[in-house]
């Protein structure tokens, strides 16, 4: 494994931060209705500024910049770390049953919500407590024994996963046409109606992920050459496990309770790190951070400017944009002959 | 408008196949007696002479299309409908229902159901033997009406998104059932209250609207449906005519630019749409206090009270300054 130098660590970093604040910069000026850079500036500098273009700037667009690179950050870095944890490479954040948690009490109160006098404002912290139950019954199954396998935990994600969206297509047969439709753009995963109130909680969760996460970036690396061999280096890798598979899931919890299932970004953003910055985690995580926060702001911006005054699913184009990308990186990089 | 024309093809088309098939079936089903006659040997000169009666029957019949005799057993798949059919006093035609019609509609409540929008159970319908299934075509029942024609059951797909096609559909539903008085009578009393409506709120201010289907996501009243005609009538623009759908899921950001001065609001959501918007005080709505909740059930279906939602629109759009003598 090549050392890492400080230098690069900073220059790789320095340089992501650039781009998410000029992705931030384009998702705050950007938009279906003509209020531009200057107005963005004025409503921003200026709080007791008001009028539509106001509105727009602060109560519209800067929730959704902010949740979009939150939950961005929060999958990207979930994904390199289930990738890592797992050892396997096609692991992303919904892999181990959380998002599938979070989809069946959101949708739960999507379908059910309207005879219990529930409402939107509901759905968030119902989805988030349906993270939390998936991830105390993913620990109380696959953690049963005292250790953790990677196998199990596999295993348990994918049934409970089958289980919530078998569950999910129930509730939505008993909603009505409204309820459908809500429920379906729900799943596809859409940043529209990101609330101030909630970011805090997220911001929360993501910093607490990467406290995590950081510390144990070097023992990520050598989990990669094997739970027993990073046993014999010195990692305890139950406890890394344990710790990283927790604040991951909350991470997740956080990010699919408000946004739905974005997919892609969880998977494609650390793996085109990987491709491009090689595999060390003490870098990976922090750019998985900021690329995944850039990736998905980006891709909200286009979601909302592409077709004027309408809502295009940010989920869709997190996939339509990522895939090729991808696939671009990886002939480039076999090609090179840099693939193993 | 390119979709409106289609709509009426299509009910046309699917009305002049669905009675011809009625047709053929009702011959293909025969005498009440045929059941009494079952000796083996004498079924397949019987199915030959059916078969013979059936073309015969459907090619003198198809002629006479209007002498096709009222549906007796009707299974209504879409609520809207099954409002407009009890309305027109064919409750006691109706044989079954789906899951949103015995929801919505009190007075069939105890028919048999048949499934919802996802799942409609093609046995439970064959099961009831009707002699008519009318439903609107959605993506989800598209298949499923396929299947009932390929059983001879006659079809009547009806998809009313104009205020004209809604008004065709309750003369569709009278002819076919027997109640051409009845449609008639609804008709011209809807017809009525759109002329009342337009006298009564011809002198006022035209103020640029929204109307809120769902807030999240936000779903708005676009272009070409009766709910659009029908704010033009009770006295509004209709702002959502300019993203050209007809049910547009709209950005948010585009309402706040498009600065109405009135959201018509029918969500369900248990937050009063009036505290919902508050939190954009730049719309020129929510700085006039013209935020009107809509009361979903009676406004945005194409029922048979439309009479009644006309006025109500009117009434959440011009409020007090609606001359009393003139609004019921």
């Amino acid at each position: 494994m090549s050392v890492l130098r400080p230098a690069r660590l900073a220059v790789v970093l320095l340089g992501l931060c650039c781009v998410v604040l000029a992705t931030a910069a384009l998702g705050l000026t950007a938009g279906p209705s003509p209020v531009g850079a200057r107005d963005a500036l004025h409503a921003l500098l200026d709080p007791t500024l008001g009028g539509p273009a106001a509105d727009i700037v602060r109560g519209i667009r800067l929730p959704r910049v902010v949740a979009a690179l939150e939950v961005g950050a929060c999958l990207a870095v979930a994904g390199v770390l289930f990738q890592a944890l797992l050892r396997n490479p096609l692991a992303d954040p919904f892999v181990l049953g959380i998002s599938g948690g979070a989809a069946l009490g959101g949708v739960g109160v999507l379908a059910l919500g309207g005879g219990l006098g529930l409402g939107y404002a509901a759905v968030p912290p119902a989805a988030f407590a349906g993270a939390l139950a998936a991830t105390a019954l993913l620990f109380g199954v696959a953690g049963l024994r005292g250790r953790l396998s990677s196998t199990t935990l596999l295993l348990t994600g994918v049934v409970f996963n089958a289980v919530a969206s078998a569950a999910i297509i129930f509730l939505a047969s008993l909603g009505g046409m409204a309820e459908g439709t809500s429920i379906f753009l729900w799943l596809i995963g859409s940043l529209a109606s990101a609330h101030g109130e909630l970011l805090g909680w997220i911001a929360l969760l993501l910093a607490g992920g990467l406290a995590c996460a950081l510390p144990w970036a070097r023992a990520l690396n050598l989990l990669s050459l094997g739970e027993e061999s990073a046993e014999q280096l010195g990692v305890a890798v139950e406890r890394a496990k344990r710790v990283l598979l927790f604040s991951t899931a909350l991470m997740v919890g956080a990010a699919v309770s408000v946004s739905g299932l974005i997919g892609f970004v969880g998977l494609i953003v650390p793996h085109a790190l990987r491709l491009v910055l090689g595999p060390d985690h003490r870098l990976l995580v922090p750019a998985a951070a900021l690329a995944g926060a850039a990736f998905l702001a980006l891709c909200d911006t286009a979601a909302r400017t592409l077709l004027p005054g309408r809502e295009l699913p940010v989920g869709a184009i997190t996939a339509l944009a990522g895939g090729p990308l991808f696939l671009l990186l990886l002939r480039r990089q076999n090609r090179r002959g840099l693939l193993p | 408008m390119p979709g409106a024309s289609a709509p009426g093809t299509k009910l046309l088309t699917s009305l002049g196949s669905a009675s011809l098939r009625a047709l053929a079936s009702r011959t293909l089903a025969g005498y009440p007696g045929d059941r009494v006659a079952s000796e083996a040997t004498g079924r397949a000169t019987l199915r030959n002479v059916r078969r013979a009666f059936a073309i015969v029957g459907s090619l003198l019949l198809a002629t006479h299309a209007a002498a096709d005799a009222p549906a007796r057993r009707i299974v209504s798949m879409n609520p809207s409908l099954t409002r407009i059919l009890v309305a027109l006093g064919a409750r006691d035609a109706l044989v079954g229902v789906d899951e949103f019609s015995a929801r919505q509609e009190p007075a069939v409540a105890s028919l048999p159901r048949v499934g919802g929008l996802y799942d409609p159970s093609l046995e439970a319908v064959v099961a009831l033997a009707p002699d008519l299934v009318v439903l609107v075509p959605s993506r989800e029942q598209r298949d499923f009406r396929a299947r009932l024609e390929g059983l001879h059951i006659p079809v009547l797909a009806l998809d009313p998104i104009g205020f004209d096609q809604v008004l065709d559909t309750f003369r569709t539903l009278g002819a076919r059932t027997g109640h051409e008085d009845a449609a008639r009578a609804r008709v011209d009393a809807i017809a009525s209250a759109r002329a009342a409506v337009r006298r009564a709120t011809a002198g006022q201010a035209r103020p640029r609207a929204v109307f809120v289907l769902t807030r999240e996501p936000l779903f708005v009243v676009g272009r070409g449906s009766f709910l659009d005609e029908m704010i033009d009538i009770a006295g509004a623009r209709n702002l959502g005519a300019e993203l050209t759908e007809t049910w547009p899921r709209a950005s948010l950001e585009w309402l706040i630019a498009a600065a109405p001065e009135v959201i018509l609001d029918s969500d369900s959501d248990p937050q009063p749409a009036r505290d919902y918007w508050a939190r954009f005080a730049s719309l020129p709505a929510v700085a006039a206090g013209r935020v009107v909740a809509v009361p979903a059930a009676e406004v945005t279906l194409p029922g048979p009270d439309l009479d009644r939602a006309l006025w109500t629109l009117a009434r959440a759009l011009h409020g007090d300054s609606l001359s009393p003598e003139r609004a019921p």
